[in-house]
C-alpha cells in the first residue's frame, strides 16, 4: 500500500497533527464502492495565499474608502471583492455534480509506476476544465479535463510489493477561475489495483517441455517452408514466392513453420531450493518468457489447480495473476 | 503540491498589460512632471528585465532612486498625491521581477492600489471608466494565471472568452457589491482625516494674487452645483460668497489668520431669504461659499467673523451642503477699532497717484462715505474696460490700472477699488467667491463653473455695514472686450449649436451620478427609507438590513453559479431546444439518441410528425457531421439552420 508519508514540506510536529485532524474530518471517512457523486457536502473550499492577500488588500481598501466616504473607491473595492465571492462559488460549482466513474489501471509489475486512471463524468452544461488530481501529499497532481461531459485523469503510483495495492483517498481540486480560493473534494475507492510480481532479471532458462505431442507453428521467419497460400494484404514482400506467382498468375506467398518444444511446466514445487518471493520472481520471469516464444505452458502453484496447458494474453493475465496473489510467505511453509 | 509555475509568455504580457491599465489612469492625475518619467522608468524597467529579472541589488537601487526622485519633484510636503505618485512609481518598477507566477500575482495584486488611489484623487468619468477597465483586465489577468496554474494554459483561452467569463463573474459578485454599497452602515464622521494634496487644484483660497485667476477663469468644468427650494435670486445676483481677504502688501492679497478666530457679528437680515443645496465638488480645501450670508452655519462648518464658512474637513470628496441665506440689511453695523483699522491698513510707499486721488475726493466728498463710492463706480463705467489680456503687474500696479491700462480684469477692479476705498479712509475688503451660474434646464439646477470666480470689494458704511460693491459689474457693457466669448457653456465647442444641450445632458448625467453614487454618505443613507415610511434608520436597523440583503444576494449568486452554462454553438443550442419542445408529447430527445435514432422513434410512434423533422434533423446531421467542405459551415448557412430549427414547433393540431 502507498502510505502517506511524511509531507514534502517540513511542517512542524503541531501543524502536522492539527492537519491530521482536520483531514480526519473531511469526507469520506471510508472507502467507498465507485462511482460516487460528489455532493456539495463533501466539497471543500479555503482561499490560497494569494486569495488571503487579495481579501487584506481588499480590507484595506474598504476601510480607506468607507473613512473618506470615497465612493468610487467603495464601489471598486466591493466590485472586486464580489467577484472575488462569485469566483469561491465558482470554484465550488466545478466540483459539485462531478461523478467519479471507476479508476483502473494496467497492471505493472511491483517497483515501476502504476498509471492510474481516474474517470469522471458531469453533465456537460458546465464546463469543468483544470480540475488536478493528486493524494494531497505527494503525488504530483495530473490534469482532469472534462469534454462532453467526461474525462480521465492519469496519476501514477509507485508499486512496492506484488498483490493488492488500495488506492489512497485522492484529492480533486482547482484553482479555477480566478486562484484565489481552492476548492477540493476527496474520493477513496474501495476497489484495490493489483500489482503484479516483479519477474528476476536473470536466470536459468524456461525448463524443456514434458508434454509427448511436439508443437509447431507457422513462423514466417521460420526455416522449413510449409507451403504455399494466395497473397493477403499486410503479407511482408520478401515473404512472397514470386517464380510460382508467376507460374500460377497470382501472388503467392511462402508460409515456414518452426518446430517448437513441447508444453512447459512451471512448477513450484520443482523450484524447492529457491526462497519464497525469489521463487515467485523466477515464475513470472518464465512466464513472460514462455508467452514471447509461443510456448504452452502451465503453472502449478501450491494450494490451487493448475493453469492450463494454454498460451495467449488471458492466460498470461491469469497466471501472473494468481503468482502476485500468493500469500506473503508469513503465513505458508513451503 | 508543486512549486509555483514559470510563467509563460502569453501570461506574461497579460500581466504587464493588466499593470499598465491599472497605472494609466493613476498617471493621468499626477503633475506631468512626474507622470512621464514614472512612465518611462516603467517603460525601461521593463525592457531590461524581459530576459531575466535584474539583481537584486539593482532593483534596491532602482527603488531608492524612484522614492528620491518623486519626493524631490513633489517638495517638501508629504501629501496624498505624493503617497499616489509613490505607489506609481513603485508600480512601474515592479515588472523587474516578472519570472515566476508569483510576481506575477504580486504585480496585479499592488495594481489593484493604483485604480483605488486614482479614485483618491480624482472621481470624473475618465478616471471611473479607466479604473473599471483596468479592474477587469486584471481580473481577467488573474484568470489566466489559474488556467496556467492548472496547467491548462495551453488551451490559450481567446482574449475574448477570458474577458467574458470574467465580466459574468462581476456581473454574478454584482448584487453583493451593490447591496453592501447603499446599505452596509457608513461612517458620519472619519476616524482618520484624509492627507491633503501637496499640489493645490485650482480654486478659491485664501490669498490672491494678480493674473494667478487667469487659469481659474478659463477653467469651464463645475465648480457646484445649486438647487433652490423656493424662490431663486435673479442671475446678476447670486454672489456666491467666501472668503475675505483684508491684507495686502503690494502686490498680493491675504486673510489674516486671526480673522479665522473671530465669532461671527451681528447682522440684520432682509425678510427675503433662500432655500438651497450645494453640491460641491472637491477641492482639497475648507472654504465654502454661500450665497450672500448664511443664516446659520451647515452641519460640519463654521461660520467665521467674516461671515464665510469653513468646513470642518478639506473638500475631498463631493459633498453637499444645505443652507438658507439672506441679503443682509445691515452687516456689522458696529465696527471694532480694531478691524477698523485692519480695513484701512495699506502698506507704505506703494501707489501715490491712487493716494492722492483718495484724498482728493474725500476733501471734495465730505463725510458722505457713499458718495465717494459713486463717484468711484461713475469714473470706472465712463473710462475703463474689462479684458482678460493684461500687462504684468509692476510695483505701483493700481496707479498702473487706474491711470494707464484703464483694462483689467475682476482681480484688478476688485484690488484697486479696495486700494482707493481705503486711501479715502473708507473701510474695505476683498471679497472672492464666484458670481452668476447657468441654469440647466434639464434637470432644474444652477451650475456655477471654476470660470465664474469673481472677485469683489466690500465696503463699510456708517449705519449700514458692509455693503456689496462689484466694480467690474460697474464697466459699461459696450467696453467688455476679450472675455469668455459667451456665458452659455458648450456653445463654442466643435458641435456649434449642439454644443449647449449636449454639454446640458452631460451635465446632467454628471449630476445625477453625483446625486446616486459619488455624494451617497451615513446622512443620505439614514434617509434612504423615507420614500417607503421607514423614517430614520439607524446603524442597527441597517445592519439588519445588510446582512438580510447580503444573504439573499449570495443566495441569489449561488442560484446564478449553478446554472448551467449556455451552449456556445448557436446551432447545438437550437438543436436541443428543438429536442425539448417535444417533451409535452413524451417524445423528447433523450441525451444518449442521436438525430437518426430519435427521428426513428418519433416516425414510429407519431408518422405525421415525423416529415418535417426528417428534414430538419437531415440537415442538422450534414451540418454537424458531414465532411467539412468550404462552404458547407458558412455563417450564412449555420444561420439558416438556426432560423429553421428556432422556429420549428411540433404540430399540435393532431392531437
Amino acid at each position: 500500500m502507498a502510505t502517506l508519508a511524511a509531507s514534502r514540506i517540513p511542517a512542524s510536529a503541531l501543524w502536522r497533527h492539527v492537519r491530521a485532524f482536520a483531514l480526519s474530518l473531511t469526507r469520506p471517512r471510508e472507502p467507498e464502492t465507485l462511482p460516487v457523486s460528489i455532493d456539495r457536502r463533501r466539497v471543500y473550499v479555503l482561499p490560497t495565499r494569494f486569495g488571503l492577500f487579495y481579501a487584506t488588500l481588499l480590507l484595506g481598501m474598504a476601510a480607506g474608502a468607507l473613512n473618506y466616504n470615497n465612493n468610487p473607491a467603495l464601489l471598486l473595492c466591493l466590485l472586486l471583492g464580489g467577484t472575488g465571492l462569485a469566483s469561491l462559488i465558482a470554484a465550488q460549482m466545478q466540483l459539485t455534480g462531478l461523478g467519479i466513474t471507476a479508476i483502473d489501471a494496467e497492471p505493472v509489475p511491483a517497483g515501476q509506476l502504476l498509471r492510474v486512471r481516474i474517470h469522471a463524468q458531469a453533465d456537460p452544461s458546465r464546463a469543468r476544465r483544470g480540475l488536478r488530481v493528486d493524494d494531497d501529499d505527494l503525488l504530483e497532481a495530473a490534469l482532469l479535463n472534462l469534454e462532453q461531459g467526461r474525462g480521465e485523469a492519469e496519476l501514477t503510483l509507485q508499486t512496492h510489493q506484488r498483490g493488492w495495492l488500495d488506492v489512497p483517498r485522492l484529492r480533486i481540486f482547482t484553482t479555477r477561475p480566478l486562484g484565489l480560493a481552492r476548492a477540493w473534494t476527496y474520493f477513496w475507492s474501495d476497489a484495490p489495483l493489483l500489482v503484479l510480481a516483479t519477474p528476476e532479471a536473470e536466470g536459468p532458462p524456461l525448463p524443456g517441455g514434458s508434454g509427448e505431442q511436439a508443437q509447431s507453428r507457422l513462423h514466417p521467419a521460420g526455416d522449413d517452408v510449409h507451403h504455399l497460400r494466395g497473397y493477403r494484404p499486410g503479407d511482408s514482400r520478401r515473404a512472397i514466392a514470386w517464380k510460382p506467382s508467376a507460374r500460377r498468375g497470382t501472388l503467392l506467398v511462402r508460409e515456414y513453420e518452426q518446430p517448437s518444444g513441447a508444453d512447459v511446466v512451471l512448477d513450484w514445487h520443482q523450484l524447492g531450493n529457491l526462497a519464497y518471493e525469489p521463487r515467485i520472481s523466477r515464475l513470472a520471469r518464465w512466464i513472460d518468457e514462455a508467452e514471447r516464444d509461443g510456448r504452452r505452458y502451465r503453472l502449478n502453484l501450491p494450494g490451487r489447480p493448475a493453469l492450463g496447458p494454454d498460451r495467449g494474453a488471458a492466460h498470461r493475465d491469469a497466471c501472473q495473476r494468481a503468482l502476485a496473489l500468493l500469500p506473503p510467505s508469513a503465513g505458508f511453509a513451503p | 503540491m508543486a512549486p509555483t509555475p514559470v510563467l509563460d509568455r502569453t501570461s506574461r504580457h497579460w500581466a504587464l498589460l493588466a499593470a499598465v491599465a491599472c497605472v494609466v489612469p493613476l498617471l493621468l492625475q499626477l503633475p506631468i512632471t512626474l507622470a512621464w518619467p514614472i512612465a518611462a522608468a516603467g517603460a525601461v524597467t521593463t525592457a531590461l528585465a524581459w530576459r531575466k529579472p535584474l539583481p537584486a541589488m539593482l532593483r534596491l537601487l532602482l527603488t531608492l532612486l524612484v522614492i528620491g526622485a518623486v519626493l524631490s519633484v513633489s517638495g517638501a510636503r508629504f501629501g496624498r498625491d505624493t503617497g499616489c505618485a509613490l505607489l506609481a512609481a513603485m508600480l512601474a518598477i515592479k515588472p523587474s521581477e516578472t519570472a515566476k507566477l508569483r510576481d506575477a500575482r504580486s504585480l496585479i495584486g499592488f495594481s489593484l492600489f493604483a485604480p483605488f488611489a486614482t479614485f483618491l484623487l480624482d472621481q470624473g468619468p475618465l478616471s471611473l471608466a479607466l479604473g473599471l477597465t483596468a479592474a477587469v483586465g486584471a481580473l481577467a489577468a488573474l484568470q489566466r494565471f489559474a488556467d496556467l496554474e492548472a496547467g491548462d494554459a495551453k488551451f490559450n483561452v481567446p482574449l475574448r472568452s477570458g474577458l467574458r467569463s470574467v465580466l459574468q463573474l462581476m456581473l454574478i459578485g454584482l448584487p453583493l457589491a451593490v447591496a453592501t454599497f447603499w446599505l452596509f452602515p457608513r461612517l458620519a464622521s472619519p476616524m482618520w482625516g484624509v492627507p491633503d494634496r501637496a499640489l493645490a487644484r485650482p480654486g478659491l483660497s485664501e490669498s490672491m494674487r494678480p493674473n494667478d485667476w487667469l487659469d481659474l477663469m478659463t477653467d469651464d468644468t463645475p465648480a457646484l452645483r445649486v438647487r433652490f427650494f423656493g424662490p431663486t435670486p435673479r442671475q446678476d445676483q447670486m454672489y456666491w460668497r467666501g472668503p475675505t481677504l483684508w491684507r495686502f502688501d503690494g502686490e498680493e492679497w491675504t486673510r489674516p489668520l486671526w480673522a479665522r478666530g473671530l465669532p461671527a457679528p451681528e447682522t440684520q437680515s432682509a425678510s427675503m431669504q433662500w432655500d438651497y443645496e450645494l453640491e460641491v465638488e472637491p477641492t482639497d480645501r475648507r472654504q465654502l461659499v454661500a450665497l450672500d450670508l448664511p443664516l446659520h452655519a451647515p452641519a460640519n462648518s463654521e461660520l467665521l467673523g467674516d461671515y464665510s464658512l469653513r468646513a470642518a474637513r478639506p473638500l475631498a470628496s463631493l459633498t453637499r451642503w444645505r443652507m438658507q441665506s439672506a441679503p443682509p440689511r445691515r452687516h456689522e453695523p458696529k465696527l471694532t477699532v480694531m478691524l477698523r483699522q485692519v480695513a484701512l491698513d495699506l502698506p507704505e510707499g506703494f501707489n501715490p497717484r491712487t493716494l492722492a486721488l483718495a484724498h482728493q475726493w474725500r476733501r471734495e466728498a465730505g463725510n458722505d462715505d457713499a458718495a465717494i463710492v459713486r463717484r468711484a463706480l461713475e469714473w470706472i463705467r465712463v473710462e475703463f474696460a474689462y479684458t482678460l489680456d493684461t500687462p504684468p503687474w509692476g510695483r505701483n500696479a493700481v496707479d498702473e490700472f487706474l491711470f494707464e491700462t484703464k483694462a483689467g480684469f475682476c482681480q484688478h477692479f476688485s484690488s484697486s477699488f479696495v486700494v482707493l476705498m481705503r486711501g479715502a479712509g473708507i473701510p474695505a475688503r476683498v471679497v472672492t467667491g464666484y458670481a452668476g451660474g447657468y441654469r440647466n434646464p434639464l434637470g432644474d439646477y444652477w451650475v456655477v463653473r471654476q470660470s465664474d470666480a469673481h472677485a469683489w470689494a466690500e465696503v463699510w458704511l456708517p449705519d449700514r455695514g458692509w455693503v456689496r460693491v462689484d466694480p467690474t459689474a460697474a464697466v459699461a457693457p459696450e467696453r467688455i472686450y476679450d472675455t469668455l466669448q459667451d456665458r452659455a457653456p458648450g456653445s463654442d465647442g466643435l458641435l456649434g449649436d449642439f454644443g449647449m444641450p449636449a454639454w446640458n445632458v452631460r451635465d446632467w448625467m454628471r449630476r445625477n451620478w453625483n446625486d446616486l453614487v459619488l455624494g451617497f454618505d451615513a446622512d443620505r443613507q439614514s434617509r434612504m427609507f423615507r420614500p417607503i415610511g421607514l423614517g430614520k434608520v439607524d446603524g442597527q436597523q441597517l445592519a439588519i438590513l445588510f446582512s438580510i440583503a447580503a444573504l439573499l444576494a449570495l443566495l441569489w449568486m449561488a442560484w446564478l453559479s449553478a446554472r448551467g452554462q449556455r451552449e456556445p454553438d448557436p446551432v447545438l443550442r437550437a438543436w436541443r431546444q428543438l429536442g425539448n419542445r417535444y417533451r409535452k408529447l413524451d417524445l423528447e430527445r433523450l441525451s444518449h439518441e442521436t438525430a437518426s435514432a430519435w427521428l426513428d422513434r418519433v416516425a414510429r410512434i407519431r408518422p405525421e410528425l415525423a416529415r418535417d423533422l426528417r428534414e430538419l434533423s437531415h440537415r442538422f446531421a450534414n451540418w454537424r457531421y458531414a465532411e467539412h467542405q468550404p462552404g458547407t459551415r458558412s455563417t450564412r448557412a449555420a444561420k439558416d439552420l438556426v432560423h429553421a430549427l428556432r422556429n420549428h414547433r411540433p404540430k399540435r393540431s393532431h392531437l
